[in-house]
């Protein structure tokens, strides 16, 4: 890392807001920064995060299906544990956490369970071992699949495993399927650290909704995205292939819809996934763009970009 | 520029012994840029309201750990003149636009990794609105940031050249007070949101919390769709301990 003393100076200086007003004044080099004005920021909910301290005495049964789920995973134990029960604004969901704190007040681990005290994640923190021999894929799948078993995540044969670039080791996954079609994004997920132990473990599921039946078949989707993509991209420059369309569980989202922001999460609905590449001129900013076609009555309820 | 640079200098510190009202708390400066416009009903017949989300989280969570004032823009005002002449008064940026690693005629390995800016209201992008990370570089002139969040696809690969510009070498072992984040491979935006939303929520968790933390925990929550045969990756470097907050690298 290095810092000039000239700019580092430029910095600091910069860091008062008496000497910036002259900083703004005397220099274009350091403009007046385009401020954030009121309307960017109007309407839009500050996400809040809000935990109540779990007691060891009341709420002792959480803190011991956290002891078994830390020992299943090999996770260090901490000097300290804290619990609470959290109403996370963020992630719009309500869980119970506890958290493995070493002597020096370090965050150890981390473990959250949902409202039916279902596992939702695990997560060890202490610092990697550097160096050394790196597992194995097969070795790593195996372990695991044994300590998925172990923290009470059913799986099999994973569905796919990935060499992780940023920390090193494995990813794998257990694809979430219910009646024979896949869940979006839904998994069971382990994390292998390159020294063979276990980094994370995830059960990512949502509810379904028990109303969604199909009533359209991939025909009629497809005829329902054309129509879509037709009226989007004509007079554009731009042109689009679609990809596939298959059968999912999806989440209902905003991706088209800015009314929906700041909904609720709602139940999956059974839609017909289209994936779409663009060409021409817009595939210079969008990768590909995905629409979800309700499959009970064809209305657009979601979709995702890759920008 | 190192006159210019030096008559600066010279002028706060002049300023600074003059009895001026106001406040005299350290500001730790932060920008947040969102391309909108690209992602509009012009360009694609569709509004697409993803910009407008990781926006607005990133410029409340950069306020929250201590950033200020917050400037930037979500659409027109995201331009490459205004990135590059306000990044040098900044602690903190967030991107979140196109990104890829462009091929760069020299220097290995021949990447000069890149952004594009806002086209501007009516406008779509083109290869011209690219904001290459050695223009940043320079911009930058080998100043600290603490946080850089390059919320694009590509831009958290081995090969992005973009922590550079920032100053923040590839490490996760860096003393200093520094923490950058970025995507691997192809990204959709949902995964964004939804790695974005876990890693500031872990962070307002409490005390002795850490970026890296954030990171681990957001990585670790799963749920990420693939982008066909890509898996869902971010990465970071700087110091594993660094907890977010502003720092200047000598206060350690």
């Amino acid at each position: 890392m290095r810092i000039s003393s000239c700019s580092r100076n430029l910095k600091w200086a910069a860091g008062t807001a008496a000497v910036t007003i002259c900083l703004v004044g005397s220099a274009g080099q350091i403009a007046a920064a385009t401020l954030v004005a009121g309307s960017s920021r109007a309407g839009v909910a500050t996400p809040t995060r809000v935990g109540v301290t779990l007691d060891a005495n009341t709420d002792s049964a959480i803190f011991a299906r956290e002891g078994k789920t830390r020992d299943a995973l090999g996770f260090p134990v901490g000097v300290k544990r804290i619990g609470q029960h959290v109403r996370d604004g963020f992630q719009k969901a309500e869980y119970d956490e506890v958290t493995e704190l070493d002597s020096g007040g370090n965050v150890e681990a981390i473990t959250d369970f949902d409202a039916t005290g279902h596992l939702r994640t695990a997560v060890r923190l202490d610092p990697a071992p550097q160096g050394g021999p790196n597992v194995g894929r097969d070795a790593a799948i195996r372990t695991a699949q044994r300590s998925a078993v172990a923290a009470g995540l059913g799986v099999g044969t994973p569905s796919s495993t990935d060499a992780d670039e940023a920390i090193g080791g494995w990813t794998i996954h257990w694809l979430r399927m219910q009646d024979g079609v896949r869940v979006r994004g839904d998994e069971t997920r382990v994390q292998v650290r390159p020294d063979g132990r276990i980094a994370s473990v995830a059960l990512a599921q949502h509810d379904l909704d028990p109303a969604a039946v199909r009533r359209l078949g991939s025909d009629d989707a497809r005829q329902v995205a054309t129509g879509n993509l037709n009226s989007w991209f004509a007079g554009r420059n731009s042109g689009y292939s679609i990809q596939k369309v298959d059968l999912e569980w999806v989440g209902p989202n905003a991706a088209f819809d800015p009314s929906q922001v700041d909904a609720p999460e709602r139940p999956y609905r059974l839609a017909w996934v289209t994936e779409v590449k663009p060409s021409g001129d817009a595939a210079k900013y969008v990768w590909q763009i995905s629409l979800f076609v309700d499959a009970t009555d064809g209305s657009i309820i979601g979709g995702d970009f890759v920008e | 520029m190192k006159r210019a640079s030096l008559w600066l200098v010279s002028m706060l510190i002049a300023a600074s012994t003059l009895a001026v009202p106001g406040p005299t708390a350290a500001a730790y400066p932060a920008h947040v840029w969102s391309n909108s416009d690209a992602f509009k009903a012009t360009c694609l017949g569709y509004n697409d309201t993803y910009p407008q989300q990781l926006y607005s989280l990133s410029v409340t969570q950069l306020a929250n750990r201590g950033f200020g004032p917050i400037s930037g823009a979500l659409g027109a005002g995201f331009t490459r003149s205004a990135l590059l002449n306000n990044v040098l008064s900044d602690w903190a940026v967030y991107v979140h636009s196109h990104g890829d690693n462009y091929w760069a005629a020299s220097g290995y390995p021949n990447v000069d990794s890149g952004v594009l800016q806002d086209p501007g209201a009516g406008r779509c992008n083109s290869s011209s609105d690219i904001i290459r990370s050695s223009s940043i570089r320079s911009a930058t002139q080998g100043s600290y940031y603490n946080i850089v969040i390059m919320s694009t696809c590509m831009l958290g690969s081995s090969s992005s050249t973009m922590p550079a510009a920032f100053q923040i070498d590839k490490t996760k072992q860096s003393n200093d007070p520094e923490f950058y984040l970025g995507y691997v491979y192809h990204t959709w935006d949902s995964s964004s949101l939804r790695f974005e939303e876990a890693f500031w929520s872990y962070i307002n968790g409490g005390a002795s919390r850490t970026l890296s933390g954030a990171y681990a925990y957001a990585s670790g929550i799963g749920g990420y769709e693939p982008v066909g045969s890509e898996p869902f990756q971010a990465n970071w470097w700087g110091n594993p301990y660094y907890d977010g907050a502003p720092q200047r690298p000598t206060a350690r």
